[in-house]
């Protein structure tokens, strides 16, 4: 992949709008901890994620 | 169908596929999932050839994330991008000739009642904009005029997006494309009003922009056509690549064309519809 998005878990609430607006499956989890994790190998780095987080926990590389 | 039927025989585990193993041990089959379980379970969709950001991509996700029964259900498409994504899909699809969807998914639905009589199979038909607003259209209005019970979900990227972005109906006047550049003469067809109309019991036009409220209508428009009436959902699923934004656009997108009122989000349910949902609704989750 030419990108990925990665987790601030700092930021993170847990709040999973994001998992919500990725086109891909399977890409974004909740862990246990509640907070997000990224299957980078899948993500398409779009970005679709980060423009709905409302902690600003999510940038594209 | 029951879920036994996707277990692994213990002989073959070892050559199955991760991802078949991962769907018999944490798939979604029988579960009644909704949108709010997204991300803590293994998808019915895997890893899809869509372009990133792709609006369409992130509502058939979505859908088949609340179907009510996955395990009995058969999706009827058309060629189209969505076509692209269904080789991925766990459940059982027919891909119909472009623009036969509609009339493939009133026999199909007819076979599976005298074959099973005793069981809700849920049948919905899932196309685009260009295979249900134009060229499938004729078949379209004749299953809503003879009644059947099936599902018509319309997949609306607002243009011809496999083929390199001619116009539909359904693309907004003005609209220029790739391969439509003089811009589009005539208005955006009014397929949510027509359904209800041609006698479609219930009707909505949703998007991903507000994923609940399109989970919500998915959900009602399968559990109604179980017994009431066809039922018709009209999904808002902007093109990246054809409508020349940036992928980390297309939700906003959505809520501009929402706000400036050239996208209308509704929801139409029948009495009757609306008397069925409330003896449902009362025992089911709601999104
Ligand atoms: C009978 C027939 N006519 C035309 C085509 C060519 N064709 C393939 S995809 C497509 C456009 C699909 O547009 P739409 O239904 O809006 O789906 P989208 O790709 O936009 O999701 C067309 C015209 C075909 N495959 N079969
Ligand atoms: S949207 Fe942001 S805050 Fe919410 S779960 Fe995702 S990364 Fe965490
Ligand atoms: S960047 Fe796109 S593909 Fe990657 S996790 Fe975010 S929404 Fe999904
Ligand atoms: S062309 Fe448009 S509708 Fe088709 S996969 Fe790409 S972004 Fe999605
Ligand atoms: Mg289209």
């Amino acid at each position: 992949m030419y990108g990925a998005v990665k987790v601030d878990e700092e930021k993170c609430n847990g709040c999973k709008l994001c998992v919500f607006s990725c086109p891909d499956p399977n890409v974004l989890t909740l862990l246990k901890t509640k907070k997000i994790t990224v299957n980078q190998d899948r993500c398409k780095a779009c970005g679709l994620c980060a423009s709905v987080c409302p902690k600003e926990a999510l940038t594209v590389n | 169908m029951s879920k036994d039927f996707l277990r692994i025989s213990p002989a073959f585990e070892d050559v199955m596929p991760a991802e078949y193993r991962e769907l018999v041990a944490s798939g979604p089959y029988g579960k009644g999932y909704g949108i709010s379980d997204l991300g803590s379970h293994k998808e019915l969709l895997e890893e899809h050839p869509l372009c990133a950001g792709c609006g369409l991509a992130l509502s058939l996700r979505l859908t088949l994330s609340v179907l009510p029964a996955p395990e009995d259900t058969v999706i009827v498409g058309s060629t189209g991008c969505s076509a692209l994504a269904f080789p991925q899909v766990a459940l059982h699809n027919i891909h119909s000739l472009f623009g036969n969807q509609n009339a493939v998914a009133s026999g199909l639905k007819r076979a599976l009642k005298l074959r099973f009589p005793d069981k809700h199979k849920d049948v919905v038909v899932v196309a685009g904009d260009g295979a249900t607003a134009d060229i499938g259209l004729d078949m379209v209005m004749q299953s809503w005029f003879r009644g059947e019970l099936i599902t018509t979900i319309m997949l609306d990227n607002e243009a011809y997006a496999n083929t390199g972005g001619q116009e539909s109906g359904m693309s907004p006047k003005g609209a220029v494309l790739y391969m439509a550049p003089k811009g589009k003469k005539f208005q955006k067809v009014n397929m949510p009003e027509l359904a209800r109309e041609a006698g479609c019991v219930y009707v909505a036009a949703v998007s991903p922009a507000n994923p609940k409220r399109l989970g919500k209508a998915i959900k009602r428009a399968i559990l109604v056509a179980r017994e009431v009436g066809p039922t018709y959902v009209q999904i808002f699923a902007p093109c990246p690549t054809n409508f020349k934004f940036k992928p980390q656009e297309t939700i906003k997108r959505i809520k501009e064309r929402e706000k400036d009122g050239t996208y209308l989000m509704r929801e139409y349910i029948s009495p009757e519809a609306q008397e069925y949902l409330a003896a449902m609704e009362g025992g089911t989750k709601d999104e």
